[in-house]
């Protein structure tokens, strides 16, 4: 079977070959991996680590950045470059809506525009899919956005105070989104094959915000966009980090999920045998090989034991092995290459 | 105990910080712990029991919600934020010494992270519970602990990281602080860390909540 092959086969209730794998990494892990095997690109890192991983369609916009803010991104946040020792990462180092006080100013904010996105790029990209990848086109994260252009301390104050303004900035972002990627699915209509819907809705020991909260302020606006892929023929992934397990229903009943990402196991309420049980009828599990302690600071053995376990306490449900969460430089290589290597060995259905 | 005392202890617990504020709805118009607190030191009742029979009452209330998953990080925040506007009255009570806390922490997220908000709400759990906090924000190496350790050498550390790649660095700050303030009690948190890693980098303390944190300080370093 080819990768996408493995992933319709599993989406469609049947059975591949073998579980499908999936990869999540920093560039500087896959530089280092490339650099290691001697691989000039990611796809022949994929090839020799049989990696069942998907095609990303590239969504450019015609020019960078905000045109109101010199060196923002395109919400107008500015970006800082944080050095950790092993490598660096973005994050936000301003917040354009962190004064706003009437749903006023929230509508006369520059957001930006579909329109400025590249859709001859992303033609361009759509012809270049390899026919045995997934194509995986489209996102929604509103809620991170939201975090990244209001800062998280009013962000999460706004949910309960400040309703009004909730409701206006998380009413732009997905006008976006849900605009963006209604041009993005009809272009690339019978070719896209999976989207991604995302909001961390989960701490290490429980969710971030309420239930209600997540009624009132998430849910239905993931099932409009789910609802739109759905129109189209394409899957729905979702991802939330952490401890979810109590909004695992309500992803399954009013966003529609298919495949949930990434299963950390360690969280309470997390644990395997209890999501196949409630959950491994209704949803494929994604991930599930931790990233907080035996990728990183495990040896190679005790990747290959997770990877057994997962092999075993998923065998009555459906599941695709990748790390939970992007590989970070602290992993080495040995277990990077176990977890995909025992897959291989042990994993064929 | 005093009625106007068991008020604002509803309101920092309920996240009602003022009057103008409408959360929560069902409080809408009604007095906040700002005006409650003010009003309180007018009736002539003590800055330290508006601290300990009002704002500690409420905060330890959702301190203990929060760790039992009952309440979230908004309701954690607007508890804080109410907390804050009351604190602001008793301002001058701790300046002139009138009203003692039980100690100081310096609180920051390590080198090379700059995740906030979990060091922030254990922050907000500490000071509701009696604890002056130093908060020396993200990205702070082991010279701006010091730094901070030698203006008050009395004072714990706490230090938080979500990352996997930055809770590495905490070992190297650990021992920087051990090395000069040996006596000083250091203890970590955040999302990836274990209590078996607290031990190996030689903290002195781990909890994966922050009621747990301020258990351990008020058990082992309160004055």
């Amino acid at each position: 079977m080819t990768p996408r092959e493995r992933w319709l086969a599993i989406l469609s209730g049947e059975r591949p070959d073998r579980i499908p794998t999936d990869y999540w990494a920093t560039d500087e892990v896959t530089r280092r991996l490339q650099r290691e095997f001697g691989c000039p690109d990611k796809e022949a890192v994929y090839t020799k680590l049989n990696i069942d991983g998907l095609y990303h369609v590239d969504v450019p916009r015609k020019f960078p950045g905000h045109p109101d803010f010199p060196g923002a991104d395109m919400w107008g946040v500015q970006k800082k470059l944080v050095d950790y020792g092993s490598g660096t990462y973005e994050e936000s180092a301003s917040h354009p809506l962190e004064s706003v006080l009437t749903v006023e100013d929230v509508h006369r904010y520059p957001w930006p525009s579909p329109d400025d996105v590249d859709f001859e790029a992303v033609k361009h990209s759509l012809r270049k899919a390899p026919a045995y990848r997934m194509v995986r086109c489209g996102e929604f994260e509103p809620f991170l956005t939201y975090c990244a252009m209001r800062g998280m301390e009013l962000s999460f104050m706004d949910l309960l105070a400040e309703p009004d303004i909730a409701d206006a900035i998380l009413g732009h972002l997905f006008d976006y989104h849900y605009r963006l990627n209604e041009r993005l699915f009809e272009l690339g209509k019978g070719q896209i094959d999976i989207m991604y819907i995302a909001e961390d809705l989960g701490a290490q020991s429980g969710l971030l915000m309420g239930l209600d909260q997540i009624e009132r302020y998430i849910l239905p606006n993931q099932k409009k966009m789910a609802d739109l892929a759905r129109s189209y023929g394409i899957h729905i992934f979702y991802h939330t980090d952490g401890s979810a397990r109590d909004v695992i229903p309500r992803l399954l009943d009013v966003t529609g999920i298919e495949i949930l990402n990434p299963i950390q196991w360690r969280c309470p309420g997390m644990e395997r045998e209890g999501l196949v049980r409630d959950f491994g009828k209704r949803v494929i599990f994604h991930g599930a090989v931790d990233n907080q302690q035996t990728l990183p600071f495990g040896t190679a053995d005790d990747v290959r034991a997770e990877v057994l376990d997962n092999i075993r306490i998923f065998s009555g449900a459906r599941w695709i092995c990748a790390p939970c969460h992007n590989l970070q430089p602290v992993t080495p290589t040995a277990n990077i290459v176990a977890m995909y290597e025992t897959i291989c060995e042990y994993g064929t259905l | 105990m005093n009625p106007l005392l068991e008020k604002i202890a509803l309101c920092v617990e309920r996240g009602k910080v003022n009057m103008k504020s409408p959360y929560p709805p069902d409080l809408k118009g009604q007095e906040g712990a700002d005006e409650l607190a003010k009003r309180a030191l007018d009736e002539g009742l003590s800055a330290k029991s508006i601290l300990s029979e009002g704002l500690m009452v409420g905060m330890q209330k959702i301190g203990v919600k929060f760790r039992d998953n009952k309440v979230f990080v908004p309701d954690v925040l607007m508890a804080a934020k109410a907390m804050n506007a009351a604190m602001e009255h008793l301002k001058p009570y701790f300046a002139s010494g009138e009203v003692q806390r039980k100690g100081t922490i310096i609180m920051g997220t390590v080198k090379g992270d700059l995740h906030d908000i979990g060091k922030k709400l254990v922050s907000m759990i500490f000071e509701g519970g009696g604890w002056e906090v130093i908060d020396l924000g993200v990205d702070v190496p082991a010279e701006k602990f010091l730094k901070a350790l030698q203006e008050r050498p009395t004072a714990a550390v706490g230090m938080s990281a979500l990352l996997t790649t930055t809770m590495i660095n905490m070992e190297s700050i650990v021992r920087e602080i051990k090395k000069t303030y040996p006596h000083v009690k250091v203890m970590v948190g955040g999302a990836p860390l274990t209590q078996d890693f607290a031990v190996k980098i030689g903290a002195d303390a781990y909890s994966p909540d922050p009621q747990g944190a301020l258990d351990y300080l008020n058990a082992t370093l309160a004055a």
